[in-house]
């Protein structure tokens, strides 16, 4: 589900998303009207789409955007809909994406109450600094107080998003990020390289000279670091940028990897049944004022060369990657794959263990040059 | 009838084919709502670059003082490089209408022009062009000529071709000053090939002088160079469409004819026509074979196969038969082609024409010389071989010399930019000849050079030198021996053939480390480290690293990115089929370029 309100865009963001004013624990507020009419069009498609599928998810996710920008009675609309429509009977994993400073008790009341057992915090850094380059707008402390609240409202599942990499930062300030993370105890970490997307204000920032990206050498040595003490500190280097608890791996987010079905609801939400993917129209006038099926921007339906490329593409970033028979299945006589992978072997890049093909530890640091060979 | 068969020669962008427009345009040839700029340039390419590559013949009726006048002119090219087209052309006529730019002045191809001109023994009415612009200076260029190539500077006719100043004037001097053909009706025929052109529906167009004798359609003609007869099926002038001429053709009469001949090859541009039956007892003189400056390899990469590439060329030239291709297999770069050009616009052209014409993917190596090898045996007797590809020099220890082509280059220069140009010219192994006063401000500056020194920026520095002002013409003289050595390039240990280059010794340590530089510049980093060495026979003299890739990782990808990167992912693979694969390392087209960059 794809919540589109922020009450600031943070500067490396490229996700859909409009500002909001932020909401009251109990009162009124401004842009309530638009986030009603929202969350009725989002429950018109859920109904919608439940007549075209069967749909019992295993894995739900809230993000955004800021779901937790949403008026807590409409979230409790939300979450009883989709009980009584029974599509929460299967779920395993409910997570809800939060930003620090608008998680508040009675909200989480509201969402554990309504079956959300998971809660990922955007913490990015612990340093004023680094969150002010990024367009941060909250409080280093406010992470502590959020993961104490949820703990306390019953959440035992918590992640942190952290990100490497920001302009001005030093491997130690990745070292002091990590520490105090690891201080909260959190359940899982996404610990992402920071990406200069296309049409966000840091890339302008950059372009313009205003700040300089960190050199790909120290880059490296961050993420050596991440590995090295998320290790020591006993958690599973699971995907490229995805660290957990045993056990606490992201369910949801192995759906994409191992491309099973989702499917995705709100403006700019994407969707993939069974090898054709769409994303809805990131445009929340138009997914408001659509009726039936909300409007659709892409879609497509890969040949069966680029559905392999793209297979390959997704399980490889996980760090298990592709068991032999599996993999056996998929490129059956697929003898131009298969000589690139051993070529990627013969550098280093690729190699087999426990029956699996993975990316190397030296392969984790170019893995879209490996993996473009793969498409 | 009286015929008049003249010429234009300029210097490029004198304003050549604007006067030709403007003469068009005046005789009637072509209304003024037809008009447009430069009609005789045919081709797309043409007019972009600004300049002619094909010469063109117009005939035009023209009435003066109650006397009637075919006018047949022929637009030739101006660049450097298609001194042999202009020659076809000047053959064809009796006189020569010089185009100065009035600003300009007197430039390099100005007089190498007016040389071949002067040499054909045509008669010259000189132009002083564009005096309508406030900068023109039309009586010091009117100067110039005469002091240059010793035409009476009274001889001038000031005109515009923008304004049509002048242009009645011009006309006049053209049907009074130019003589008429002397031709002779009852004699055998010949008729010279001055050019032809491919037409996808009718074959081979051949363009026509007719000498002596007479033509018509239904005559069986024969080529008395090559042997080969063909039936001649239809025959016109170009006025300037196309335009059939039932009644024969008479001595001195320019015009076009079909004939069912298949390629440009089967005709051979200079060679003489006559009738099968009653042939000629001699061809007319005045034929060379148009001599290749400049050679280069094409490969096929991407998506094109080396079938298409060949069709592609083949067809290619079937318009241009100026250019030679003969099938080449490179170590490096697989099968492709070995491709002499005129010069190294024309190799440009016809890359570019390859790409867009029959869309085919390419990589162009670098372009080199012709070299004469003076080989010993091992039976005590010397040969000469010739090679234009440096990777086919013969073993070292076999060759007793290598000899390289020198020209005879002719620089028109402001005199304060003399000392620069005299620099770059000794830089590059020049033998300074002489200096010569043009007029108070400009000189004339002649030097023997390698061939080889100038083909890739001579040009263009000696326009930075001179502000733009500067113009150069070259000449074939012959070949000379050096010391010249065959500098390898190896690629992760592996020779890449295609990236060798001959040097003079002396240079060979300076243009390996200055070539290796700029390779590490275009390849891009791969996954592993790819180590560069430039070497003479087995000895490396120098080397370089391109390190290995260190980072390139998306950090997010999560369902709504997936198509996202996948398609970024795939763009940066294709980016890869563009370059060539040596090895297991992807070099780009503009790496084996790189070989004759400046490496100042």
């Amino acid at each position: 589900m794809h919540i589109p309100f922020c009450f600031h865009k943070c500067h490396y963001c490229d996700f859909y998303s409009l500002p909001d004013s932020p909401t009251g624990i109990n009162g009124p507020a401004a842009g309530s009207d638009r986030q009603s009419a929202f969350v009725d069009r989002l429950l018109k498609e859920i109904r919608f789409q439940a007549q075209r599928y069967t749909l019992r998810p295993r894995t739900v996710f809230f993000g955004g955007g800021t779901p937790t920008l949403l008026e807590a009675e409409l979230w409790k609309k939300i979450l009883e809909t989709m009980r009584q429509m029974g599509l929460l009977d299967d779920v395993a994993e409910f997570t809800v994406e939060a930003n620090p400073e608008t998680l508040h008790e009675n909200l989480l009341t509201v969402l554990v109450q309504g079956g959300v057992n998971r809660i990922s915090i955007g913490a990015q850094s612990f340093n004023v600094t680094h969150l002010k380059t990024l367009e941060r707008w909250h409080e280093p402390a406010s992470v502590t107080r959020a993961v104490t609240l949820a703990r306390k409202a019953g959440i035992a599942n918590i992640n942190l998003d952290l990100i490497f990499a920001i302009p001005g930062q030093t491997p130690d300030d990745v070292r002091d990020d990590l520490s105090q993370a690891l201080h909260l105890q959190p359940d899982h970490i996404s610990c992402y390289g920071l990406t200069y997307e296309p049409n966000t204000a840091l890339t302008q920032r950059q372009r313009a000279g205003q700040i300089q990206p960190v050199d790909e050498e120290i880059e490296r040595r961050m993420y050596g670091l991440v590995r090295q003490i998320l290790a020591q500190t006993g958690y599973e280097h699971y995907e490229i940028s995805n660290w957990a608890r045993p056990g606490r791996q992201c369910l949801h987010n192995l759906v994409y990897w191992e491309n099973d079905s989702w499917l995705g609801f709100g403006p700019s939400a994407a969707s993939h049944v069974q090898g054709r993917r769409w994303k809805n129209v990131p445009h929340l006038g138009a997914y408001i004022s659509s009726v039936a099926s909300a409007p659709v921007a892409d879609e497509e339906e890969l040949d069966v060369n680029r559905h392999v490329g793209e297979v390959l593409m997704l399980r490889l970033r996980l760090r298990a990657g592709a068991e032999r028979s599996w993999l056996n299945a998929l490129l059956r006589d697929d003898h131009a794959r298969w000589d690139k992978v051993r070529d990627l072997e013969r550098l280093g890049m690729l190699a087999w263990r426990d029956d699996h093909l993975q990316l190397t530890e030296e392969g984790l640091y170019v893995a879209d040059a490996v993996i473009s060979q793969l498409l | 009838m009286n015929i008049r068969n003249f010429c234009i020669i300029a210097h490029i962008d004198h304003g050549k084919s604007t006067l030709a427009d403007r003469l068009l345009q005046r005789t009637g040839a072509i209304s003024e709502r037809d008009m447009r700029e430069q009609v005789l340039d045919g081709m797309d390419l043409e007019r972009e670059r600004g300049i002619t590559i094909k010469a063109s013949a117009v005939s035009v009726h023209y009435e003066l003082e109650g006397q009637k006048y075919l006018l047949n002119f022929i637009d030739t090219p101006g660049h450097v490089d298609f001194h042999y087209e202009v020659s076809r052309a000047l053959t064809a006529c009796e006189g020569a209408i010089l185009v100065v730019d009035a600003t300009q002045g007197v430039e390099a191809q100005t007089v190498a022009n007016a040389y071949m001109a002067i040499d054909a023994n045509l008669e010259i009415i000189p132009v002083v062009n564009k005096v309508d612009l406030p900068s023109a200076r039309p009586e010091e260029v009117a100067l110039e000529i005469e002091h240059v190539l010793g035409i009476n500077a009274n001889e001038c006719i000031f005109c515009s071709a923008k304004t049509g100043q002048g242009i009645d004037e011009l006309l006049a001097a053209i049907c009074k000053r130019l003589p008429g053909p002397k031709g002779d009706e009852s004699a055998k025929t010949q008729a010279l090939i001055f050019d032809s052109e491919y037409d996808d529906y009718r074959g081979v167009i051949v363009y026509f002088r007719l000498f002596n004798g007479r033509l018509k359609v239904g005559d069986k003609v024969r080529t008395m160079g090559t042997g080969r007869t063909y039936s001649i099926t239809e025959m016109g002038k170009f006025m300037p469409k196309m335009v059939l001429q039932k009644e024969p053709f008479e001595a001195g009469e320019v015009g076009y004819m079909v004939a069912a001949i298949k390629t440009l090859d089967d005709v051979h541009i200079g060679d003489t026509l006559t009738l099968d039956l009653y042939p000629a007892d001699a061809a007319l003189e005045g034929y060379r074979e148009p001599q290749r400056m400049v050679f280069c390899d094409f490969y096929p990469v991407g998506d094109t196969q080396f079938d298409a590439l060949r069709d592609a060329i083949e067809r290619l030239h079937l318009n241009d038969a100026s250019f030679t291709f003969a099938p080449q297999n490179s170590d490096a770069l697989g099968f492709g082609f070995r491709c002499g050009f005129l010069g190294l616009l024309h190799m440009d052209i016809v890359q570019e024409r390859l790409e867009r014409e029959s869309n085919v993917q390419l990589v162009q190596t670098a372009p080199t010389v012709t070299y004469e090898i003076l080989l010993h045996s091992a039976d005590g007797t010397d040969r000469v071989v010739q090679i234009t590809n440096p990777a086919d020099l013969p073993d070292v220890a076999a060759v007793r010399e290598i000899r390289e082509p020198i020209v005879k280059v002719e620089i028109i220069t402001p005199n304060d930019c003399i000392g620069d140009l005299m620099k770059l010219c000794e830089a590059r192994r020049g033998i300074y000849k002489s200096q010569r006063y043009l007029s108070e401000t400009r000189q004339i500056l002649d030097y023997e050079l390698p061939l080889a020194e100038i083909i890739y920026d001579f040009y263009d520095k000696l326009k930075s030198f001179t502000r733009g002002y500067g113009t150069m013409d070259y000449a074939l003289l012959g070949f000379r021996a050096d010391r010249l050595v065959k500098l390898d390039i190896l690629v992760n240990g592996d020779r890449v053939d295609a990236l060798s280059v001959i040097v003079h010794r002396d240079k060979a340590e300076y243009r390996g480390r200055a070539l290796l530089k700029r390779l590490k510049e275009k390849i891009d980093r791969h996954l592993f480290e790819i180590p560069l060495q430039a070497a003479i026979g087995g000895k490396v003299i120098a080397r370089e690293t391109i390190s290995a890739m260190r980072k390139n990782v998306t950090a997010k990808c999560y369902g709504g990115d997936v198509s996202r990167k996948r398609k970024l992912l795939e763009k940066q693979k294709e980016g890869k089929k563009r370059m060539k694969r040596v090895g297991t390392v992807d070099i780009p087209q503009e790496a084996f370029m790189a070989v004759l960059e400046p490496g100042e």
